[in-house]
Parts: structure tokens; C-alpha cells; sequence
């Protein structure tokens, strides 16, 4: 679960904390909701899946486009689960291979995606990103989409690595050259050693071993205590 | 696993074992309302057009918390949905809160259970007829009729009744240790109300948790603290699955333990025949418990690791042990134990084969979470063994490309942290390792670290202490 929810309006608040948001009239509110948050990089999970919710409860409303922009956006959030809660709330039909129509083809296309991200394929992720052109349809409208894309996956890579070769990362990121040292210098502020990057130390890549020790509190004893005032022995 | 219970009549008392309990002290005070007996002939229901009188609600009262029969036809399903609709419009919008004497003890719950019961297995069948398309005749009454047990009716009823008792402020409050009569205005002081109330945001869990929606599930039951042992069975298990659809394996484990040693300390005194649903449900919560403990490994409960190696003791080992042939246990289990998932709105008549069961819709997200984890255990059992080993090298004896083996370590790690729960509203939580074994890599070198727990001798001791005294 991520949600951001220091930046979400005031009215978008109002209507998820109370009984609007079954409300189907608010489905163009979220509707455009949705698109401020593709145009700003913003996520908001919990809006996102009232308006799924509203879809799945009234679906003539659905707005095909509107559905693979929140799954492209909780593609952007991986690790998280919210790529696959949002699966939970589409209709059952839209898994089912082959695909019935256009939408469910699309929703396998970016379930794919997901997996590779979720299998830490991303090497395979790029290439099948690339490798079909209805996908540069479906990200167009989430404006940043590999940059966010990329910052998730450094971010992964963070947490297991101290040091990794060049060329691995580079697959890891698709990215080369110049871009590619300007994003390791500028934007994860790593350093890069010949055809080695090293990754400061962070929580995640310690791997300390630790032993965690009883502690043993006097209150435990109290009984003890007591009973040994109440009849001593 | 919401609605299995049947068998027995689906009238599932809660456990009743606990006395400082809030459940306790609403009941209490139910039993009080019933005591002074008013009278009600004056009441003037508006009912759509149906009257009831005050001889009449008796039997009305009483069939609303009876259980259906299991093949009712689906006229019985109609009629019995318009029969709710009465009740529940004559509860919520008389003049003024109404006052009822009620048949049974448990009437408020039963009615509540048996209310949501009802429109899942509605539901289901409905599913069912459009996507066999055999009986032209119900299809035709069910295309005519899609409002009947509708979604949205469904909800209404339950944020009513919730609404109307004030019940979410009223829990707030007891939570500070304030007065709930204070903010419970005039409806929610009422037992009825309260009762009502209360099992409502239950119900609704309940209901968000069929339709998929985790999330909303899980926000219900902010206010209600559920680590209390006042909470009955069915309603963790309800909050278990949530978590574990939500990948929060630890917070899952921790919540299902929880209940399973409640359930198990109170078996000596549960003898009637309604403690065997809830026994079938703790098979199906052994079953998920079974199913989290292989996804992320945790130490459990003594007695609860002892009962899961009877029941499912040779599933509970393959499956830890991982590997892609251990798919289809992990679906037999999740299939044989999550709730009866149901789609909120009227199927596809004309098309069949456009109508999947919303079961299989879930199972096979969650499954496609699970693949992820197959190898997991294997690569567990290797690092365990050394502190520093060579990429190449292990990928050797795993028998994995060194290329594979990185990306598996990803995973490892990615699945090893988690979201879990500390204080605050139930979806909070913070991001922590629940693995015992951590690495990091260093180019091709893996440093291995474990956190070891030391020996535990304080309870050892108290307890030879206490029997020398």
C-alpha cells in the first residue's frame, strides 16, 4: 500500500471519508483525479481504488482508458501490492487468456509487465516494454513513467547491492553512456569506480547478523516476589 | 471461508467465553431492553407499502434470522429479499427509533450474518446460471430483476444501520475512554441500534472481502480493536485473508494465531452442535495459516504448529519446502479456504463464456504472488550455510545461471520486506525484514547475515519457580 496522501485536494479527502464515494456521480471527479495524477507523478491509491470500486459496481460507466492509467500508475509503485488489489477489483473476465476484447488484452499486456517487475526480471521488463508498441500507448498518459520506473528499480537494487558491475545495472536501468553516469551521480548520488558502481551503505544492504537477546523486565518476577513475602518458606 | 459454515444452520452464535468483553456488555444490555417490554402497537411503520403489525413482527423478526434452505428456489430468494427490505426500511426510517422486542438473544447478529449470506449465495447462484446457461426460465426472471439483491442495496442497508447508531463515533470515543452514550444520540443508545450497529461494520467487512476491494475491508474495522479477544472467529478470518491478499504475510500470521489459540482454549466449553461450524472454519484458517507460513516463514504458537502438522502436515512440509510442483497445493488450499468471492453486479446472460467464477479471478492473482516466491526456500537452505560465498559458485550448486540466481536474490529480498502493522489504523504499518536471514552483494560476493534469536530461559525459569513454591 502507498498512498501519498499528503497532496490529495481537499475534496478528493471528503468524498473517500464519507458515503460519496459510492456515489457514481463522482466517477468524473476521480476520473480527473486520476489524470492530475498522471500529469503530476502524484499517487493516490486509496482514490484510485474507490474509482475502481465505482467501476465495478456501475459498469457502463467504465472508462477503459482511465482503468490501464491506474494500473500504469501502480505499475510505478512496485514493490507494493497495489498493482495486483487493483487486479482484484477489475471484472473476472478480464484475466482469462486469450483475452475477450481490447481492455482485457490491454490488462494482461500491463500484468505481464507487472510480473517481470515482481520476478525482478528488468532487463526483460525493458525489452518487452519496447518491444510492443501498444505499450507506449498505454504509459503515454503517465507523464515520467520510466524515470519513475527507473527510480523504483534503483531503489531495489539499493537495498541488495553494495557494489555492482556496470553493465548489469545499465541492463537493470536500459540506460547508457552519459545518461547513465548523469543518473547514478545526480539522481541516486552513487559513485562509479571503472566498470564497477558502488551503492552506500543503507539498512537494507548491511546484512548485520544480529542476536536478538531476551529482556527480561523485573515485573516478570512480581509473582515470585510476592509469593516469597506471603509464606515464606 | 465466510460463508461454508453452513452446514449446520448458519446461525453461528459468537464465542462466548470472555466476559470483559464489549460484545459481552452489548448483550447485557440487549437482554435488559428485552426485560422491560413495551409496547408497540402504535408504531406506524411506512414499509413500501407493507404493513406490519405487531403480531405479525414476531414471525417476521424470527424469519429473518433463519437460515434458508440450502436449494431454495429462487422465488424463495426474491420474496426473502423484499422481506428484508421491510424489516430493515422499517427499522431505519419510522418516526423516531423503533422499539422491538426481540426473538433472540443473538437476534442482531444472526440477522446480520444471515442477511449477507443470503446475498452471496444469491450471488453465486446467479453466476452460476448465466455461465451454465441451462434453465432459461431463472435466467429470464434474473435478467428481468438485476435490482434484487443488488450491491448497492446490500451496502445501503449496512452504512444505515451504522450511521443511524452512531456506531463509528461511539467506538471512537470508548477507544479514548470516553462515554459512548454521549455521542450516540437517539437511535444509537438503544440496544437494537447498538447491536445492529455494531455487527454491521462486521458485515461490511465482510462484504468488501467478497467483492476483492482488501483495502476498503480492512479501513472498515479501523475503530474496532481486533486483537481484543472479544472478536469472534469468522471475523478474523476475514481480516486474516485481507491481510494476506494485501501481502502483509506477518501481520496475516499474527492475527490468525491469535484467534486459533482463543479457539483452541476454548474448546473444552464449547458442547453444542454450533461450535462445529466454527471448527470447520478453523480447518480453513489452518489451511491459510499453512499457505502464509510457507510464503514467509515465521516460528508459530507451539499448539498451532502441532495441529497444522496433523491436518495438513504433508502439504504444510512440500509446500515449504517450494518448488513450481507445489503450485497446485497452494491453489487447493486457497481454493478450499478463502470466502466465497462473489461480482457485485449481473452477469453476462448472452454470453457464457464471458462469466468467470470471481474465484478463479483471485486465485489466480494471488497466484501469480506465489510463483514469485518457488524458489525461495531453495535458496534459503544454500545461504544459510556459509557467511560470504561466491555468486558463481552458488549458482553452481543451486544449479541456476549466475544471472538467474542475481535476480533471484532480488526477489528474495523484495519479498522478505514487508509492510507490518504497529499501531494506528490497521493499514498502517512500517516497511520490516521478516526473514531471518538477510544478504547483501558486493559485486559477485554475497555477505550473509542471519539474526539469531538467543535462548529464551526466563519463562523456563518462572515456570520451575512457580512449581517448587
Amino acid at each position: 500500500m502507498t498512498t501519498d496522501a499528503t497532496s490529495r485536494p481537499q475534496h478528493i479527502e471528503e468524498i473517500l471519508s464519507g458515503l460519496d464515494r459510492y456515489n457514481p456521480e463522482t466517477v468524473s471527479v476521480f476520473q480527473d483525479y486520476v489524470q492530475q495524477q498522471c500529469d503530476t507523478r502524484t499517487y493516490d491509491n486509496m482514490a484510485n481504488l474507490a474509482l475502481l470500486k465505482l467501476y465495478q459496481f456501475n459498469p457502463h460507466l467504465t472508462r477503459d482508458e482511465t482503468i490501464t492509467n491506474i494500473l500504469v500508475k501502480a505499475l510505478t509503485v512496485f514493490p507494493s501490492p497495489d498493482f495486483s488489489l487493483c487486479l482484484h477489483l477489475l471484472p473476472p473476465n478480464s484475466l482469462i487468456s486469450p483475452p475477450i476484447d481490447t481492455f482485457a488484452e490491454a490488462v494482461q499486456k500491463l500484468h505481464l509487465l507487472s510480473k517481470q517487475l515482481e520476478g525482478a526480471e528488468y532487463r526483460e521488463f525493458w525489452s518487452i516494454l519496447d518491444g510492443d508498441d501498444l505499450y507506449a500507448d498505454l504509459v503515454a498518459d503517465c507523464s515520467g513513467f520510466e524515470e519513475l520506473m527507473r527510480l523504483r528499480i534503483a531503489t531495489a537494487v539499493a537495498q541488495a547491492f553494495r557494489e555492482i558491475k556496470r553493465e548489469i545495472l545499465e541492463g537493470y536501468l536500459n540506460m547508457q553512456g552519459e545518461a547513465f553516469e548523469g543518473f547514478i551521480k545526480n539522481v541516486c548520488v552513487w559513485t562509479l569506480e571503472g566498470e564497477r558502481v558502488k551503492i552506500p551503505l543503507n539498512k537494507e544492504n548491511e546484512a548485520i547478523t544480529t542476536v536478538t537477546r531476551e529482556v527480561v523486565k523485573i515485573d516478570q518476577f512480581s509473582r515470585i516476589f510476592r509469593r516469597a513475602y506471603e509464606q515464606p518458606c | 471461508m465466510l460463508s461454508s459454515q453452513r452446514i449446520n444452520g448458519g446461525n453461528s452464535r459468537p464465542l462466548h467465553d470472555d466476559d470483559d468483553t464489549d460484545e459481552e456488555a452489548l448483550a447485557l444490555t440487549l437482554v435488559d431492553a428485552l426485560q422491560d417490554n413495551e409496547v408497540y402497537d402504535d408504531t406506524e411503520p411506512r414499509t413500501g407499502g407493507v404493513q406490519i403489525s405487531g403480531d405479525d413482527i414476531q414471525q417476521r423478526l424470527a424469519s429473518a434470522a433463519q437460515p434458508l434452505e440450502f436449494q431454495a428456489t429462487l422465488g424463495a430468494r426474491f420474496a426473502s429479499y423484499d422481506n428484508y427490505c421491510s424489516l430493515f426500511h422499517f427499522i431505519l426510517n419510522s418516526d423516531g427509533p423503533v422499539d422491538l422486542e426481540l426473538p433472540t438473544y443473538y437476534w442482531a447478529w444472526d440477522v446480520i450474518d444471515e442477511f449477507i449470506y443470503q446475498f452471496n449465495s444469491f450471488c453465486i447462484h446467479r453466476n452460476n446460471v448465466a455461465r451454465k446457461g441451462q434453465n432459461e426460465e431463472e435466467k429470464q426472471l434474473l435478467r428481468d430483476n438485476p435490482q434484487t439483491w443488488g450491491c448497492y442495496s446490500v451496502l445501503n442497508v449496512l452504512y444505515s444501520l451504522i450511521q443511524r447508531s452512531q456506531m463509528n463515533e461511539q467506538l471512537a470515543s470508548i477507544k479514548r475512554g470516553d462515554d459512548p452514550n454521549e455521542v450516540a444520540g437517539e437511535y444509537g443508545s438503544r440496544p437494537l441500534y447498538r447491536m445492529l450497529g455494531y455487527f454491521s461494520i462486521i458485515g461490511l467487512l465482510r462484504v468488501h472481502c467478497l467483492l476483492g476491494d482488501f483495502t476498503l475491508a480492512l479501513k472498515t474495522l479501523d475503530d474496532i480493536e481486533l486483537n481484543k479477544k472479544a472478536v469472534f472467529a469468522r471475523v478474523m478470518a476475514a481480516h486474516f485473508t485481507t491481510y494476506m491478499m494485501m501481502r502483509r504475510y506477518a501481520d496475516a500470521i499474527k492475527a490468525f494465531s491469535h484467534i486459533l489459540v482463543y479457539v483452541s482454549r476454548t474448546k473444552g466449553f464449547q458442547k453444542n452442535a454450533q461450535f462445529d461450524s466454527i471448527t470447520k472454519k478453523n480447518d480453513q484458517m489452518y489451511a491459510l495459516i499453512a499457505v502464509c507460513v510457507a510464503l514467509c516463514p515465521t516460528r508459530l504458537d507451539d499448539t498451532i504448529h502441532a495441529t497444522l502438522r496433523e491436518k495438513y502436515g504433508d502439504q504444510f512440509q512440500r509446500m515449504q519446502r517450494g518448488g513450481l510442483d507445489t503450485l497446485p497445493i497452494f491453489e487447493q488450499l486457497f481454493n478450499s479456504a478463502c470466502p466465497k468471492f462473489i461480482s457485485p453486479i449481473p452477469p453476462d446472460f448472452d454470453k457464457p463464456e464471458n462469466n468467470i467464477d470471481p474465484a478463479q479471478h483471485h486465485l489466480q492473482v494471488f497466484m501469480s504472488d506465489v510463483k514469485n516466491a518457488m524458489l525461495g526456500p531453495t535458496l534459503k537452505s544454500f545461504l544459510k550455510l556459509y557467511t560470504t560465498q561466491d555468486l558463481h559458485k552458488l549458482a553452481g550448486l543451486i544449479d541456476l545461471g549466475p544471472e538467474n540466481l542475481r535476480t533471484q536474490l532480488l526477489v528474495y529480498k523484495q519479498r522478505s520486506r514487508q509492510t507490518r502493522w504497529s499501531e494506528g489504523g490497521l493499514l498502517d504499518g512500517d516497511i520490516v525484514n521478516t526473514s531471518d536471514l538477510d544478504f547483501a552483494l558486493e559485486g559477485d560476493l554475497i555477505h550473509i547475515s542471519e539474526a539469531k534469536t538467543g535462548r529464551k530461559l526466563v519463562d523456563w525459569y518462572l515456570r520451575n519457580l512457580a512449581r517448587t513454591y
